[in-house]
């Protein structure tokens, strides 16, 4: 799998290439800013690439606006949007056109290694990858308190990891369920919201999202 | 002891730049006074000239002189009125300046006047008119400076008597002449001999020795009345320096809670994930049970991660001594010589503080120490720096000299910075650094807030 890296601190842009590396991902190319960023995007068409906010020159939100031009330039480049603290308005941002291909994650989740790279691989192939902390912000960012209100905490657990992007062979492992339970439990979130039920992931995501953030 | 050193003082006075910057300022009042004298008969003297030239005066007064001052008289009032306050503006700004170069007396400047062309905004200028007040009160003012002026002028020609009349007076025997006169504030005093001569000398060193202490009540005086009358209004320009240090105050907060975020965000946070993101590789390395299935990668990733955890508390150091240096918690010596070792140019200590002023107060002094001696490492060239502390009543007066080559620029970011976090607790701030130096900033602060 080809990954393209964009990341301005270089200790940390290292450490994720040795990461990658290290579990047979092709990193393409290692940039430090936004216009590197566009022009190895350009020059490889990686599957996914990682990309930090916060970069020069203004250090502000270069990358988020790198990565929704990457999104609507090269729609088959997954991105996966890094960053060390969760903006809810970054999120619906670069959720606005459609939730497929594209993740955002806090930084601090490199460290389990594994998750990681599962979230980078479902990204790559068109999935979806919400940070944990990014899903509870949108939740209480949501217009419909009363709505969330009436599920019951398991299903507002599983209602969290469908928002991140999970299976739901996915969600039973991560609660230590059996599958069937999942759907259940996934069936009753979709009639008290009110959604219409769909088997694929994205688009349950996407219903889930658009619920929760209005 | 002391008395002798109030004799040399006194001996020495006339001969000190101060005494020649002293008379200097005092000529140029004595002028300027003679100045704000004419200008009210400039246009009646005018009005006489006009009828001097015509030949009106020069037979008995002919019927057109009446109507001709009738004209003049109201002109000159009118113009008067409307162009004191202006002219009183650019008088005031020219004797603030000279205060400011000769005397080294900072008067700061009245708020400036309202940008309108109508006649009642100039005519109701207040600061104008308060300097027009200070152009009257010159008058008197100019008594005491001129006569400081004249006595060190002509004290110093009444001394030399005897070294240039060998010269002149070298006629052959038997030739008669008249006296050589002398100016004294006594009257004049004429000389016939060479011996005569020492006594005009004698009192010209009368003179000299007296004209400092009258040129210096005579300015006194002076820069009392600049104060009052040239100066901002004491209240309006509180308010005014309130409000800007107020505004500054909450800008110099916000701009350090931004750094303080992006240096935790670009050093401490991302070292700390990195060091997560090794910890998690070397787990992997580690396997869940049984022997490792990579040793030597886990070993060295946990090796990069215990790098990454020191650097880590490193940057943590700095950050934290950045906020509040702990040591400043012990007093300012202790601050600032802990300070002095950590810089690349031996820096000469020397804090004299009775007891300590209030905690801010010692913050502040101590960042303003620490930036400038950051400066002076990164653009004096100097070999030693002077750091001294020195409590005077009610302020604390923090000096830093340097003998590198000058050219510190007060309204560069750096120093226009440290101006601004001291204007918020009515501290001051002196630059002197004439290119090719030496430099010296002083800083005054009051001890408590």
């Amino acid at each position: 799998m080809r990954v393209v890296i964009a990341e301005d601190a270089a200790m940390m842009r290292e450490g994720l290439v040795r990461l990658l590396t290290d579990r047979g991902f092709e990193v393409c190319a290692a940039v430090a800013d936004a216009d590197a960023l566009q022009s190895a995007i350009a020059a490889v068409v990686p599957d996914v690439a990682i990309i930090d906010i916060r970069m020069p020159p203004t250090h502000t939100d270069e990358g988020l606006r790198a990565a929704i031009d990457i999104r609507r330039d090269h729609p088959d480049v997954g991105v996966l949007v890094f960053s060390q603290y969760v903006e809810t308005r970054y999120a619906t941002r670069l959720l606005a056109d459609r939730p497929t291909g594209v993740g955002y994650l806090l930084k601090d989740r490199v460290a389990d290694v594994a998750d990681f790279v599962d979230a980078l691989t479902r990204v790559a192939s068109g999935g979806t990858a919400l940070d944990p902390e990014v899903v509870g912000h949108l939740m209480r960012a949501g217009q419909d308190p009363a709505g969330l209100a009436s599920l019951t905490p398991r299903e507002r657990e599983v209602l969290s990891l469908m928002a991140e992007g999970r299976s739901n062979a996915g969600i039973a492992a991560a609660l230590v369920i059996t599958p069937g339970v999942v759907e259940k439990h996934v069936a009753n979130i979709f009639a008290k919201l009110g959604l219409p039920s769909s088997d694929s992931d994205n688009r349950r995501v996407l219903a889930v999202l658009r619920h929760v953030s209005g | 002891m002391t008395s002798d050193n109030g004799l040399m003082t006194a001996l020495r006075a006339p001969f000190t730049i101060l005494a020649l910057r002293r008379a200097v300022f005092c000529v140029v009042g004595v002028v300027s006074a003679a100045a704000i004298l004419t200008v009210p008969a400039i246009v009646p003297a005018l009005g006489v000239l006009i009828l001097w030239a015509s030949g009106a005066m020069s037979h008995r007064p002919a019927p057109v002189v009446a109507p001709v001052f009738l004209v003049l008289f109201p002109l000159t009032i009118a113009l008067l009125v409307v162009l004191a306050a202006p002219i009183g503006r650019a008088m005031g700004a020219v004797h603030r300046s000279l205060a400011d170069r000769l005397l080294d007396v900072h008067v700061d400047a009245p708020p400036p006047r309202r940008l309108s062309k109508r006649i009642s905004a100039v005519v109701s200028d207040g600061p104008g008119w308060r300097a027009v007040g200070y152009g009257l009160l010159k008058v008197p003012l100019a008594i005491p400076e001129g006569y400081g002026a004249f006595c060190y002028v002509f004290g110093l020609v009444n001394l030399s008597y005897p070294v240039w009349w060998p010269l002149f007076r070298n006629h052959p025997a038997g030739t008669r002449l008249g006296p050589v006169w002398a100016l004294t504030p006594f009257g004049t005093i004429g000389a016939r001999t060479f011996a005569g001569t020492f006594l005009i000398a004698a009192a010209g060193l009368a003179m000299l020795l007296v004209a400092p202490w009258l040129m210096r009540a005579g300015t006194t005086l002076d820069l009392a009345a600049m104060r009052r009358l040239l100066g901002p209004r004491r209240l309006a320009e509180r308010v005014r320096e309130l409000q800007v240090s107020r505004a500054r105050a909450i800008d110099d907060a916000a701009a350090m809670m931004r750094r303080l975020e992006r240096d935790l965000h670009d050093g401490a946070q991302i070292r700390l994930a990195t060091l997560a993101m090794n910890l998690g590789m070397a787990t992997e390395k580690l396997g869940v049970d049984g022997p490792p299935p990579d040793l030597a990668q886990a070993r060295e990733l946990v090796a990069l991660a215990h790098r990454g955890a020191k650097d880590a508390l490193a940057d943590l150091r700095d950050l934290v001594r950045g906020i509040h240096p702990p040591v400043l918690d012990n007093g300012l010596g202790d601050a600032l010589a802990t300070l002095a070792t950590s810089s690349a140019i031996p820096v000469a200590v020397n804090v004299e503080l009775p007891d300590r002023p209030a905690p801010a107060i010692e913050t502040i002094a101590y960042f303003c120490a620490s930036e400038l001696l950051a400066n002076a490492a990164k653009h004096s060239q100097a070999t030693r720096i002077g750091l001294g502390v020195v409590r005077s009543g009610e302020r604390l007066m923090l000096t830093v000299t340097d003998d590198g080559i000058g050219g510190a620029n007060p309204d560069g970011p750096g120093l226009s910075g440290l101006a601004r976090r001291i204007a918020v607790v009515d501290g001051r701030m002196r630059v002197h650094s004439p290119a090719g130096g030496p430099t010296r900033v002083e800083i005054e602060l009051p001890t408590h807030v």
